[in-house]
């Protein structure tokens, strides 16, 4: 079943096209990449999804619902939960706090307790550093946190805004298998990303972005194979 | 304007009797500066009062230290609960909300008539104890109420509208200005330029002696009831739920967004917070003077608090208490120190230059994001 379509989207900021005329769906239980370069309008979308940036023109569905015109905050409650480029975490909040921020919409006590132990059990080191400060953490754990924190409502459909950013090597890969665990329990998940090895690697389908428009897709293996997009975004060929 | 007690006669102490005496002095102050507000304000302060104008009295300061610290904290008090609504619209918006000396001063508005209406006037009440108490309490709840909505339509009428057009930082400042005047003006239309008539509240009476200094109801009761909002404000931040969301909007308003705080409702809120803190500002500011309720009243008092909060490290709630503080002890140090009350404003302003030369962030520095309280 269809859990989000997005119809002849266009995104302007000012006069600036950024996003140009984007459909494209993410079934429920799927992984799906966006891919694509720095301005290629990868977080405009995200924002797009999310509520952040209202599109100028076409339409986005969630579950069966036109949200185009809902506002972000109610989105949440909806089932779209991001964990936005850059972490965003809340610095002078403690670990917990910033997860308790997660669940800010929600008002199931019995469920958002089931949550944070399917958060402390995905990333355990959140639950050593419950009480520290967000901003004292490291950029690994704050991704970590970032992604548990948006779990935090239990969304449908969990939007990821370059989860590798600033990460070393060994944390991105752990990240992504977090991501498949996450996955694997039920969420359907939406992720934009540079590093498109990983990001393909994982993913059931991908898109390539290109200046606001998508130029490829397919499954995330035929991407892989796809010589055009390896020496564009793999480094090789 | 906050000092009705600094025009008067330095030599005087600062309890009780102050008021009575000095009242008539700062009528006409007052009244001049209507007049001409803000050139004429500052006049009597460059005239030297003899030959020797700037003096430092240390024995006077040692005489009077206890009497110039429980007067002044009772001052900063009051700075501070209005220094709390610049601070959280601050933390919030990043907004500096120049009309919020209006919202104080219609508080004041709403003290004046709600008591006004229950008989009070220039000499106090001939009331029971209890009488009396119901009857503040009343004009408390009146003054935040009145304060509150007046803070709630400025930022209807006049900020939301540049929020939707995403108008530079500038726009709102000026509109902030705009705004101030416009309530002042309205006032002085409907209210005319000379105060209210004044009104005592009650009688302060001794209620024990600290270091040989007398501590009377009315600073006890200005004191524990600012530091009793102050700390429910303060823990209402850091440990609800909404507080969490003002924190969050403080720290990062799309995060927070995306988190499913609605941020018009926590701006909403906020405003309103800043209004309830800053009518209960103004029960005790009428209290302390009661000639005070006039359409420009909560000009100066205004930007000493907002110095206060600056003081204290804006979009800090704890630094606007302790700022409110400082400001109020500080003030009246100088004013004892240099001998006439004329000098308050001047040394409590000189502080705060200094203090930021040497810690432009404020004394608690952080914002209210990052606070971690």
């Amino acid at each position: 079943m269809t859990l989000l379509e997005l119809k002849n989207v266009s995104v302007h900021y000012g006069r600036i096209q950024a996003i140009n005329d984007m459909s494209f769906t993410v079934e429920e239980g799927e992984i799906v990449s966006l891919i694509g370069a720095n301005g290629a309008g990868k977080t405009t979308t995200m924002k797009t999804i999310s509520g952040l940036l209202n599109p100028s023109a076409g339409s986005i569905t969630f579950n069966g619902v036109d949200i185009t015109k809902m506002k972000a905050h109610i989105r949440v409650v909806q089932g779209i939960s991001q964990a936005p480029e850059g972490r965003g975490i809340f610095p002078g909040m403690t670990v917990m706090e910033n997860l308790d921020m997660g669940a800010y919409g929600r008002k199931d006590r019995s469920g958002m307790a089931k949550d944070i132990e399917r958060v402390f059990d995905l990333f355990p080191r959140l639950k050593e550093r419950q009480k520290q400060y967000g901003g004292t953490m490291s950029g690994g754990e704050q991704q970590m946190l970032a992604i548990g924190r948006a779990l935090m409502s239990n969304p449908k459909l969990l939007l990821l805004d370059e989860p590798s950013m600033g990460l070393a090597p060994q944390f991105i890969r752990q990240i992504f298998k977090i991501i498949t665990e996450i996955n694997n329990q039920g969420t359907t998940v939406l992720l934009v990303e540079q590093n498109a090895n990983q990001a393909l690697a994982r993913a059931h389908r991908a898109f390539v972005l290109e200046t606001g428009a998508i130029t490829h897709s397919g499954t995330g293996k035929e991407l892989l194979a796809n010589p055009a997009i390896k020496e564009a975004y793999l480094g090789v060929g | 304007m906050l000092g009705g007690q600094q025009h008067g006669p330095p030599s005087i102490s600062f309890a009780t009797v102050t008021f009575t005496v000095s009242f008539t002095k700062h009528q006409e102050e007052q009244m001049l500066s209507a007049a001409v507000p803000s050139l004429i304000h500052a006049l009597p302060m460059v005239v030297p009062m003899d030959d020797s104008w700037i003096s430092f009295d240390v024995n006077a300061l040692a005489q009077n230290f206890w009497s110039a610290t429980f007067d002044g904290l009772t001052f900063g008090a009051i700075y501070a609960l209005v220094a709390l609504g610049y601070t959280l619209v601050y933390g919030v918006l990043n907004l500096i909300n120049f009309a919020h000396s209006e919202v104080f001063i219609m508080g004041c508005y709403g003290v004046f008539f709600t008591l006004s209406a229950l008989n009070f006037g220039p000499s106090a009440p001939h009331l029971s104890f209890w009488a009396i108490v119901g009857n503040l309490v009343l004009a408390l709840v009146v003054a935040m109420i009145v304060s509150a909505l007046t803070a709630l339509i400025v930022e209807r009428v006049a900020y939301k509208p540049l929020r939707k057009r995403n108008a530079p930082r500038l726009v709102f400042l000026i509109t902030a200005i705009g705004v101030s005047f416009t309530i002042q003006y309205l006032l002085y239309v409907w209210r005319g330029p000379s105060p209210e008539p004044a009104l005592t509240m009650f009688r302060p009476t001794p209620i024990f002696e600290v270091f040989g200094t007398i501590i009377d109801s009315q600073q006890i009761v200005i004191v524990v009831a600012a530091l009793v909002m102050m700390v429910v404000i303060d823990q209402f931040i850091s440990r609800s739920r909404t507080g969490r969301g003002i924190r969050a909007v403080a720290q990062d308003p799309d995060t927070a967004t995306l988190m499913g705080v609605n941020k018009e409702r926590i701006i909403i809120t906020t405003f309103v917070i800043g209004g309830l803190l800053a009518g209960a500002a103004a029960l005790f500011y009428v209290m302390k003077i009661p000639s005070g309720v006039q359409y420009n009243g909560g000009f100066i008092l205004g930007i000493k608090a907002f110095a206060a909060a600056v003081l204290g490290g804006i979009g800090n709630v704890r630094g606007a208490l302790l700022g409110g503080l400082l400001l109020g002890l500080i003030g009246n140090y100088g004013q004892v120190l240099l001998g006439s009350s004329q000098w308050t404003d001047v040394v409590a302003f000189v502080v705060l230059v200094l203090v930021l030369v040497l810690r432009p962030q404020g004394v608690l520095g952080s914002s209210l994001g990052r606070s971690k309280a």
